[in-house]
């Protein structure tokens, strides 16, 4: 087996200066966070909930969520946002319900439960989750 | 201090011991001007104001405009230098209030008579050897008042010193603190230290009731209350009782105060003496945020302020209207606030299989709701709404139970036959402040008193200026001013119609008689010939006329004008024994004995009453005091509710809970915001949209087809039994409880 990947701590990077170095600054930080599944299922004892595939796919969709950003400068907080969120969880700072919780996605789960208003209109949706709208 | 320092100077004994102790301290000694002994000579010596000054412009105290009734008359008075123009029987108090200043007072009230006892409006007159009370001086022409005088401010500061001198330190204690006129006043006006060294006296407290807490010691014998409830309330309750400091305001005999209007006194009341005993030690002013609403308990649609705490309702306190209830509103308004912590409907609710209620979804109260309704026949859906609902909501559920196919949906109290298509029908046609130009009312089957008490404060101040004429067909029932009693039925109306009875000639001789018809008439099953006789008797009497129109109709509840606005009557006498689903939207008053034991009912309100206990769904709905909300009153005014705390649990707002069933339901309402509602409502009955103003009714009684049945004979009933349980609010409260079991006149 290859050698486990270890997290080194990077100082704070000087900014991008352009889109290109920002994007190839995200692909870097995927594959660190991909190369660091193997140790966060160890850690928090993921084997039978999840496999790695549907945590890769997880990250994507967090990284997929912003692709919209052109800004150099919001890509880098971005990063370092995300940089500190993977620290903490391979630090064992975070809980096995908290990663549960954020990113496995499966049954009864907070993300799942909006395919039962899907027909619904925006007054309906409004309705039943409180009076003021 | 210059003069001072100089004088000291030359007292200090020049010698060297003692000026080594007091060299680090400045002796000051107290020096006297001439100017400061007396206040004569501080006027004296006041340099005069340079004369062709231009004083900036005025205006009147509060924003009040001077009605000139004959503008001929107008005097011209200076009040501290500034010409002003008044009518003629002004007084120097209204001139200087005109004029913009606003004079101290304890005694004096717009409303009430003048008493001149507590001389703190105290003014000084040019060629006047001491200053006069201004509340009770009628202002001459040409005459020259002074307010901010030495001498004016002379005068405050003693008759404060002299009321302060008895009044015990409360404060702390006191419920008026923070909004009592004495602390104002005495701020504003009186002196930094009294001089009263001996034993201050104490009196006595009265019991006025379960809703007037008294602590005597703190009255400064003013007298408003006493003017109060002898003229607006019309009960002799209150008097003043011994001479001198030994006075005390009591009702002498251990009466309570039963009068509708009691609550009134504690407005009134300038300090603490009289205060509210349900929020008795329960708030501080500056804690409570007010929200100008509008009060629901009665037809009358008084506005009010309710003063709220967080999620709570503390107190209701009346606004200014001078068209609808002035600055008065009656004890079921300002009172039953705490039914509405009471037996609140918090979550959707169903009933299990075995009877009991469990608490369920949104999502699943509605979808239950839904597959129901389509498995009834249309004509099977009935639909009533509830004394207290709102336009908006009745809107929403006629136009839903309209679009699945029925016909059925009415508001409680309006029975079979009623028609809404002549708005002059069954509205109070002269409004309620028009009624103060009557000079003969006729009350039929009504009793104002308990059925709107301020249009019977209305009709108490007309009989009082204008020694109006009242008399009325009836039950015998108590009357705060002077009435005669015709008779307990129709057959005396027969009489009135046909010319036979002496009462005919005192209406005939009117120059604007009133006619007042109670809506508890529209129940009985000879509605048409009994208000077919009351419109012959207007025709005869000349009541309606293109300048006055004085038959009225006065409504019972807060949504009748509203409901028959928007055309919400009940079509058939047996849709509610045959249906099948019922949905009631806070309706307590149905009989429930008619609704047929299968039949599935829902129940949309904000109180467990009685009809809860037999729904099978409950929706929890919002109250008054959470909704924004449109009424129409019994004259035709459109007002709108402001929502003062937020809903109770999971409760929404009435319409949008059918706006949501309607869609479960399948039924696409093409609305879903309140503005698309009110668009409809526009469409439907404009005059509710138009918010704060009065559409009178278009046409005259005259296009009425004749009648022709036959009266019966039954005595009309009185509609409401008990004055302070009429809703469910009221019914839900610990205070109306109180009050129905020692109040009420047995």
């Amino acid at each position: 087996m290859a050698a486990p990947f270890t997290l080194r701590k990077i100082g704070v990077p000087p900014n991008s200066a352009n889109l290109t170095e920002a994007r190839r600054r995200v692909f870097d930080f995927f594959r660190a966070a991909c190369r660091s599944i193997p140790t966060v299922m160890d850690i928090y004892n993921l084997q039978d909930v999840v496999a790695p595939s549907q945590l890769r796919f997880a990250i994507s969709a967090q990284i997929r969520n912003n692709a919209h950003v052109t800004d150099p400068k919001v890509i880098d907080l971005l990063l370092f946002k995300g940089m500190e969120e993977l620290t903490d969880i391979v630090d064992h700072a975070k809980q096995r319900h908290h990663i549960i919780g954020q990113y496995v996605v499966g049954e009864g789960l907070v993300q799942n439960t909006g395919s039962k208003d899907q027909g619904k209109s925006d007054f309906l949706k409004n309705f039943y989750t409180s009076n003021y709208f | 201090m210059g003069v001072g320092i100089l004088a000291s100077r030359a007292i200090r004994p020049a010698s060297r011991l003692l000026r080594s102790q007091h060299s680090n301290l400045i002796l000051r000694t107290i020096v006297s001007k001439p100017e400061l002994q007396s206040p004569e000579a501080a006027a004296v010596s006041q340099p005069e104001p340079p004369k062709n000054q231009i004083l900036p412009p005025r205006n009147p105290v509060g924003g009040a405009r001077v009605h000139f009734s004959n503008p001929e008359d107008a005097i011209e008075v200076f009040v501290d230098g500034y010409a002003v123009k008044v009518p003629k029987g002004f007084t120097v108090l209204q001139a200087c209030e005109v004029a913009g200043v606003d004079i101290p007072r304890f005694c004096y009230h717009s409303r009430l008579s003048i008493a001149g006892n507590c001389r703190m409006c105290l003014v000084e007159v040019e060629k006047s050897p001491k200053p006069v009370a201004s509340c009770a001086m009628p202002a001459l022409p040409g005459m020259k008042i002074k307010t901010d005088t030495p001498i004016a401010k002379k005068a405050r500061e003693g008759v404060m010193e002299f009321l302060l001198m008895n009044h015990p330190l409360d404060c702390p204690i006191c419920d008026q603190g923070g909004e009592c006129d004495l602390q104002d006043q005495s701020m504003a006006f009186g002196s930094d230290r009294g001089r009263f060294t001996e034993m201050k006296r104490s009196v006595v407290d009265k019991n006025l009731g379960p809703l007037v807490k008294t602590v005597m010691t703190r009255c400064i014998q003013c007298t408003r209350c006493v003017r109060f409830a002898s003229e607006v309330a019309g009960v002799q309750d209150l008097g003043m009782l011994g001479r001198g400091s030994g006075e005390e305001i009591g009702t002498y005999v251990e009466k309570l105060m039963t009068s509708e209007l009691s609550g009134n006194v504690i407005d009134i009341c300038p300090v603490g003496a009289l205060t509210s005993k349900p929020f008795a030690f329960k708030a501080r002013n500056w804690e409570l945020k007010g929200t100008e609403t509008i009060d629901v308990s009665d037809a009358v649609g008084s506005n009010i302020r309710v003063d709220s705490r967080g999620p709570e309702v503390m107190r209701i306190i009346p606004r200014l209207n001078e068209d609808i209830n002035e600055e008065w509103i009656s004890d079921k308004t300002r009172f039953s606030y705490d039914g509405l912590k009471r037996q609140r409907l918090s979550d959707p609710m169903i009933r299990d299989s075995d009877g009991r209620f469990k608490a369920v979804s949104w999502r699943d109260a509605l979808a239950v709701v839904g597959d129901i309704i389509h498995q009834v026949k249309s004509d099977e859906i009935v639909g009533i709404a509830g004394q207290l609902s709102d336009a908006e909501s009745m809107m929403v559920l006629k136009d839903f139970v309209n679009r699945m196919g029925s016909d059925n949906v009415w508001c409680e109290g309006t029975a079979v036959g009623v028609d809404a298509d002549l708005r002059s029908s069954y509205l109070m046609n002269t409004s309620i402040s028009g009624l103060e130009n009557a000079d003969v009312f006729l009350l039929v089957g009504t009793q104002p008193r308990v059925e709107a008490a301020m249009v019977n404060a209305r009709i108490c101040k007309t009989v009082r200026a204008s020694n109006a004429k009242v008399a009325y067909i009836g039950p015998p029932a108590d009357f705060n001013y002077d009435c005669k009693h015709l008779g307990t039925g129709p057959d005396t109306l027969k009489e009135i119609a046909e010319g036979r009875h002496p009462f005919c000639s005192t209406l005939k001789n009117a120059k604007n008689p009133a006619i007042i018809v109670g809506a508890g008439l529209f129940n009985r099953t000879d509605k048409d010939a009994v208000l077919s006789a009351v419109e012959s008797i207007a025709q005869a009497n000349n009541v309606v006329r293109p300048d006055w129109n004085g038959l009225n109709y006065l409504l019972l509840y807060a949504a009748q004008a509203a409901a028959l606005d928007l055309g919400l009557i009940q079509q058939s006498a047996k849709a509610l024994e045959s249906a099948k689903f019922v949905y009631l939207m806070g309706a307590d008053d149905v009989d429930v004995g008619k609704i047929p034991k299968d039949a599935f009912v829902v129940y949309q309100g904000h109180h467990g009453d009685k009809a809860v206990y037999r729904a099978n769904v409950i929706l929890p709905a919002s109250a008054f005091t959470e909704k924004e909300g449109t009424y129409e009153n019994t004259e035709g005014f459109t007002q709108q509710t402001v929502p003062a705390v937020p809903t109770v649990g999971d409760a929404r707002d009435d319409w949008k809970i059918v706006r949501a069933l309607s869609e479960v339901s399948g039924v696409n309402l093409p609305y879903n915001s309140i503005e698309g509602v009110r668009s409809r409502i526009k469409n439907v009955a404009p005059n509710l949209v138009h918010t704060d103003e009065r559409e009178p009714a278009a046409f005259g009684p005259s296009l009425k087809p004749e009648c022709k049945e036959t009266m019966s004979t039954t005595p009309f009933k009185p509609v409401v039994e008990n004055f302070y349980m009429t809703n469910a609010i009221t019914r839900a409260s610990k205070i109306m409880a109180q009050c129905s079991a020692v109040l009420l006149k047995k």
